[in-house]
């Protein structure tokens, strides 16, 4: 048997269960495509609008004037330190979307791209990064309008934030490897379960309000029962935003045991995620 | 085929099988006791096992161009799936070398709202080519798609001729090691049709590696070198193109397109077939009913005489399959029966002149003269029988004489007129 095209030629294996010596050489030689999945969510997704990525200016800014007004202004809770109540909002509402941004794209990835999946081979693993890659430009747009934020309460109220702002974009890998891998280790029973198409944007919502995004960490564990408190601050999500505050606000210290939950579980469901989503990718062609 | 090609073998595949897991509903139980009731209740659902594939093994060779044909079910486009890896076996393994790349269903992956240009870029990193390599063949899969001045307009906006035409443009340009084609080639209209063929038939002839899945046998034929047969998920024959075509139709003789039953069928109104009846209807050499442009139409049709019955003669129709009628052809047969005799007549239209494209004939028998003053016998319309008429010249064997007729637009009508001559003379 003449065997000679191996040596020029890259050979691959197709087997049962999964295994494939070559997925991770495949990503990368796939990271093209990544990022043209992505230019094409944000260009689909600003075609025919007047102002654009505009968009993504108007929702969050427009999200903390209400929170803050609601929280700030009507139930007149405490700011952290003296940071103006919407810099406290805001600061809270980028980790939170790219948390959220995440987990739901990460999940409905076998969903949203199934007319893909079942036509073209490609690491499927492509489809979920290109996605979240789309919605980090959302973030990046955010975390610029959170500097000139910035600068207006400066001359307006005499705000000046820390230098660890410079930091932002270092914490927010935490938002993002959360939000990614759990939503990468539900994706598998989101086509299973179609339920939870419904389920997860309602616990999204829930999820809202019950991490301090539109109120203080400090004045949301004041408010919990005594023994639940340490419960309550394991809340990873609080964690990362404990941190990205911390970032902003001279005043706020480090919160530790958030921070330290949220590095945990996000160490555990990277692996955790990456398998379930492996497995799922295997058979999902002919589940959808 | 041959043990001692000593040309490298590109794809191997081994014992490949492929399993589905199908769910039944269970019947009710009727004389069950209320257990039994309740458990239906439930669950309503019986689960069995389905092989789509079995026990699949060949080998492919570079330069190998191959057919997998079969019955719609088969196994065909799951095998293809296994090889693009798009899912996996359950049992077996596949091995091949180098970059596979398929042209499945055109226009995978075109996103409405982008313009044709984003598309061509998109669709070109979904198949797996670099920005460098889709900037190189911009212009060519342009032209090739003919979509011109509107590549900057969002395909939404496109008609879907034009959608397929770039989809194609772009698949076509794919220059992988091994190219998979699962019956891409039937898009778009016959012009554009024919474009996809000769592109296709130059990567064939350029040595490449091919697997492609057709059920037009003259594409088959064109384009393959060798071919495997599929039936009902076994591999059932390996081997030459002609070989594998005529097994393909011998499993395919349950649902044939070149045999009709007339005798069921409603006849034309105003005819009764009280005297002499159509009773079936068969396309001889041809069992896909594809002909190309100006080969001969040769088909047997049975009647069944109920009396004695003399100077019949036929027309068929030739209608698009809008209902309008393009042609007709009076055929003056004069023959006569008697009562209870059955008799195959085989008609044979040497030169239609019909333009390309996709045709219902209908046949009616008449009595005495074929044009005026004739008595209705039978008549079945709008189809007896349908044809295809291609205008392609991808295989050798059947290539017209005349190239000039390669290219078809419809608003030149049905007919191609022909001997014509033209004769000048300057005015001094």
């Amino acid at each position: 048997m003449a065997d000679g095209t191996s040596k020029r030629m890259l050979k691959t294996v197709i087997e049962p269960n999964g295994k494939n010596s070559q997925y991770w050489k495949d990503i990368w030689r796939y990271r093209e495509l990544a990022l043209n999945l992505a230019k094409r969510d944000i260009t689909v997704r600003y075609k025919q609008t007047i102002i654009g990525l505009g968009w993504s200016v108007i929702n969050p800014v427009v999200n903390m004037f209400i929170m803050s007004f609601i929280f700030g202004n009507v139930a007149n809770l405490a700011s952290d330190g003296d940071a103006p109540y919407s810099i406290m909002v805001y600061a809270g509402i980028i980790p939170w979307t790219l948390f959220s941004k995440n987990f739901t794209l990460a999940s409905s990835t076998f969903i949203s791209s199934a007319g893909l999946m079942k036509k073209v081979y490609f690491p499927r693993i492509i489809a979920p990064i290109g996605a979240s890659l789309a919605a980090l430009i959302d973030s990046a747009i955010s975390y610029a309008v959170l500097l000139l934020i910035i600068l207006v309460s400066y001359f307006s109220s005499g705000f000046v934030p820390s230098w660890r702002l410079l930091l932002v974009p270092v914490f927010a890998l935490l938002p993002i490897g959360l939000g990614f891998f759990t939503g990468l280790f539900l994706s598998p029973y989101n086509i299973r379960f179609r339920d939870l198409k419904q389920v997860l944007p309602f616990l999204i919502q829930i999820g809202q309000y019950v991490t301090p995004v539109a109120y203080s960490f400090t004045v949301a564990v004041e408010a919990v029962p005594d023994q639940y408190q340490f419960l309550y601050s394991l809340n990873p999500i609080a964690g990362v935003i404990n941190a990205i505050r911390w970032c902003i606000i001279p005043t706020n210290a480090f919160h530790w045991p958030s921070f330290i939950a949220a590095i945990i579980v996000t160490l555990v469901f990277i692996p955790l995620g990456i398998k379930a989503f492996r497995k799922g990718e295997r058979t999902f062609v002919d589940l959808v | 085929m041959n043990k001692n090609d000593d040309r490298p073998v590109v794809i191997s595949v081994k014992n490949v099988g492929k399993k589905y897991i199908i769910k039944n509903i269970k019947k009710y139980p009727i004389d069950g006791t209320k257990f039994d009731k309740f458990k239906f209740r439930i669950n309503k659902y019986s689960k069995s096992d389905f092989w789509a594939l079995k026990d699949i093994s060949f080998e492919v060779r570079e330069g190998d161009r191959l057919a997998i044909v079969g019955r719609n079910g088969a196994g065909k486009s799951t095998l293809l799936k296994l090889i693009t890896r798009i899912t996996e076996p359950t049992e077996g393994s596949i091995e091949y070398y180098g970059i596979i790349a398929a042209m499945l269903e055109v226009g995978t992956g075109f996103n409405p709202e982008l313009t044709g240009r984003e598309n061509v870029y998109l669709n070109g990193a979904i198949l797996g080519m670099s920005k460098e390599d889709v900037d190189k063949r911009f212009d060519g899969i342009v032209e090739f798609s003919e979509v011109g001045q509107f590549i900057d307009t969002p395909v939404k906006r496109y008609s879907s001729g034009m959608k397929v035409r770039l989809a194609f443009a772009v698949a076509s340009t794919l220059d992988p090691d091994i190219l998979i084609v699962d019956e891409v080639l039937s898009v778009g209209d016959m012009k554009f049709r024919e474009k996809c063929l000769n592109r296709m038939s130059d990567i064939a002839k350029s040595g490449k590696t091919i697997l492609c899945v057709s059920h037009v046998m003259n594409i088959v034929r064109g384009l393959c070198n060798r071919a495997i047969v599929l039936d009902h998920g076994k591999m059932i024959y390996d081997g030459e193109v002609e070989e594998a075509i005529d097994m393909y139709n011998g499993i395919h003789k349950i649902n044939r397109l070149d045999h009709r039953e007339l005798s069921g069928l409603p006849r034309t109104e105003g005819y009764f077939c009280d005297k002499l009846v159509l009773q079936t209807v068969d396309i001889l050499d041809n069992p896909e009913c594809v002909f190309y442009w100006n080969e001969p139409i040769r088909f047997t049709f049975r009647t069944k005489a109920l009396v004695d019955i003399k100077d019949i003669n036929l027309r068929v129709r030739f209608a698009r399959n809008n209902g309008a009628p393009a042609a007709t052809a009076f055929v003056e047969m004069n023959e006569a029966f008697s009562a209870g005799e059955m008799r195959d007549i085989t008609i044979c239209i040497n030169k239609h002149n019909l333009a390309p494209g996709d045709y219902q004939v209908s046949l009616t028998l008449t009595r005495g003269s074929v044009f005026d003053n004739f008595d209705n016998i039978d008549s079945i319309e709008p189809d007896a029988f349908s044809v295809t008429i291609l205008n392609v010249g991808t295989d050798n064997k059947k290539q017209m004489d005349d190239d000039a007729s390669r290219m078809w637009l419809d608003f030149w009508g049905r007919s191609r007129i022909m001997d014509v001559t033209s004769e000048s003379a300057t005015v001094e």
